[in-house]
């Protein structure tokens, strides 16, 4: 990989940081451990033919089998999110497949692209992208969506409120809410808080038994891998180089733990979703390719918050030295 | 005749952290999902409000401002040695007794250049303020790529920081609730203008008036009492009389 110059700023940002929080102490509350104990996931589009033939595709079915307990089980009648005259209830369609909902966390486009002048067939199965630098994660206002030490991005349902903050800050809009569950019913639920929030864990509690995400397994065509994520990346880019392949999900938003691989460029594939599967609400999701992290780019915020108090020290050592001469006090 | 209760540091300090704290507040809030909610950014001129991005970076800004002027102001506090405001022993019971003469139930002590229960109120914003940039720079470094906290950390960050945002709602309300007695309103025009009446000092602040009494006959100068600054002021050819008009 070469290095951007953004991810040169980013390299440099990063190690400013680390030196400036071992000298003041903080060294010890950042585990920077992203490459070593990460995993991944990562889908071949070229194997992959949607399940065509089935009723649901494997890798959806076996999600949905997997998560079964831990789909909501809202209590009726599900309020309205005053003011607003609405609330968002998918428990009565807890059977589609072909979006994503609190009931389903993984789905596949099935699309029709041109690509050099020829009609080809693509399906791409869609689910978190596990970013390395989640925005849905760190700007949760109750820091109970975590990105976990293995990789995956795993929401809390025992402390989600419902407020949908995620899916708004998520490039992809990924997190889908249920009403009538969660936290907030026991607090006010007639003014503040809406449910709860789902999207696919990448199976953590089978990961962290040392097992493969249910989807991996169930895939009959190998179009899904897993592994640490470092190696994953490492062969979607020999395996593009080898091939004049592309690659998404290495640079988006960052970086991701969800890789997909292609002989058709993503751009060509975007067109065909935005075309053929998003209808304008969420739970339908695009691929759009380069999308730049919200979060990237701290810089000069960054300076700005460290030289803050060394400029406030020098401003009040200053004035202070004119009051203690007298003059300052008087002017006015 | 007027005197100076709050010099050009104190009242640049008071309304950067004044400024700074309303914006904090205003995007801090703003970081939950309540503006679009609640129709707040239907209001004109506040579109932006529903904005996740816009007021975190609106909120670090303000950040910046209240991180400067904290520094500045415990520069000056450090350097210029006016412990005026910092808590003393027996303040409780002091502000107990204040509150007990509001009833008149007993009588108000002599105060000194500020109020026991203003001493009080002031290490409850100051700690709360000290415990919101420290939480609030962790949540930083926790917002750049490549840092990652641990589920506890994280989750502790937010409660900490959530926690001292309403404790310091409050202490700004009961602030500026206390301008609603009638006693505390010339400190109002004070913070802008910097002078308070002198007869306010004598009948409100009897201690802080025998201390600037104090400091008067140190510095070698007879009546009337000032504060050797007003007396600069004097010797700079500005009357002090002239502040007001009229001798007392
Ligand atoms: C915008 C609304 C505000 C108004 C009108 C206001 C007004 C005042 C006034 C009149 C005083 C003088 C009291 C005296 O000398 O005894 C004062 C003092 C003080 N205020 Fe505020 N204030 C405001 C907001 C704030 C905020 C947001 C904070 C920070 C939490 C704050 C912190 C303080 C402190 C620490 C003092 C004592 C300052 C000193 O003389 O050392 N104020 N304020
Ligand atoms: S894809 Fe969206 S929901 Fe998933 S980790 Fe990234 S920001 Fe969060
Ligand atoms: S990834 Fe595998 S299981 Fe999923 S749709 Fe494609 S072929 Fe089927």
């Amino acid at each position: 990989m070469t290095m951007t110059r953004r991810s040169f700023l980013k390299r440099a940002t990063i190690s400013g940081i680390a030196a400036a929080s071992i000298m003041t102490g903080a060294g010890k509350v950042l585990a920077g451990t992203r490459s070593t104990g990460n995993y991944a996931i990562l889908h071949d589009l070229n194997k992959c033919d949607g399940c065509v033939h089935q009723d649901t595709p494997k890798c959806v079915l076996a999600c949905r089998v997997k998560n079964e307990l831990n789909f909501p089980q809202p209590q009726q009648p599900i309020k309205n999110y005053w003011p607003q005259p609405k609330h968002e209830d998918w428990s009565g369609k807890r059977h589609v497949t072909d979006r994503l909902t609190p009931y389903n966390w993984t789905y596949v486009q099935h699309l029709e692209v041109e690509h050099q002048g020829k009609k080809i067939e693509v399906h791409v199965p869609r689910k978190c992208m596990h970013c390395d630098n989640p925005p849905c994660s760190t700007l949760c206002p109750f820091g109970v969506n975590d990105k976990t030490a293995e990789g995956p991005v795993v929401i809390n349902p025992k402390g989600c409120f419902g407020g949908a903050k995620c899916r708004d800050v998520c490039p992809w809009h990924i997190p889908q809410r249920q009403g009538g569950v969660g936290l907030y019913l026991e607090v006010v639920p007639d003014l503040a808080g809406g449910g709860v929030m789902y999207k696919c864990d990448m199976c953590h509690d089978l990961i962290k038994q040392g097992q493969q995400p249910a989807c991996v397994n169930a895939c009959p065509r190998n179009a899904i891998m897993f592994g640490p994520q470092y190696e994953l990346h490492e062969y979607a880019q020999n395996w593009a180089r080898q091939n004049q392949g592309y690659v998404y999900g290495d640079e988006e938003n960052g970086g991701t733990a969800n890789f997909y691989i292609s002989m058709i460029p993503f751009e060509v594939i975007n067109l065909a979703i935005i075309d053929q599967d998003l209808d304008g609400t969420t739970g339908r999701v695009d691929m759009a390719v380069n999308i730049e992290n919200p979060l990237d780019e701290p810089g000069n915020i960054l300076s700005g918050l460290l030289m803050a108090p060394v400029a406030g020290v020098l401003a009040a050592g200053i004035s202070t030295y004119q009051i203690m001469k007298g003059g300052n006090d008087v002017e006015d | 005749m007027k005197i100076k209760r709050h010099n050009t540091a104190i009242r640049f300090t008071h309304w950067v952290t004044a400024m700074s704290i309303f914006v904090l507040l205003f995007t801090g809030f703003g970081q939950m999902p309540v503006y679009k909610r609640y129709y707040v950014d239907q209001l004109p001129g506040l579109a932006w409000s529903s904005n996740f991005l816009a007021t975190l970076y609106l909120h670090y800004l303000a950040a910046m401002a209240l991180i400067f002027i904290s520094a500045y102001y415990v520069t000056y506090l450090i350097v210029s040695k006016r412990w005026d405001i910092i808590p003393r022993r027996g303040d409780f019971k002091e502000s107990m007794q204040i509150f007990a003469s509001m009833l008149g139930l007993a009588e108000e002590p002599e105060n000194d250049k500020y109020l026991a229960e203003q001493r009080l109120a002031f290490a409850v914003t100051a700690f709360s303020v000290m415990a919101l940039i420290v939480t609030g720079i962790l949540k930083v470094y926790k917002n750049l790529p490549g840092m990652e906290f641990s589920v506890g950390t994280v989750f502790w960050l937010a409660q900490i920081h959530n926690l001292f945002t309403v404790i310091l709602l409050l202490s700004v309300i009961v602030h500026l609730a206390a301008f609603l007695i009638k006693a505390n309103r010339p400190l109002v025009a004070s913070m802008f203008t910097g002078y308070i009446d002198r007869e306010y000092v004598i009948h409100r602040h009897a201690a802080w008036w025998d201390k600037l009494n104090k400091e008067h006959r140190e510095a070698g100068l007879t009546s009337p009492p000032v504060h050797p600054e007003a007396v600069l002021i004097a010797e700079q050819g500005k009357s002090c009389l002239d502040k007001t008009g009229n001798s007392s």
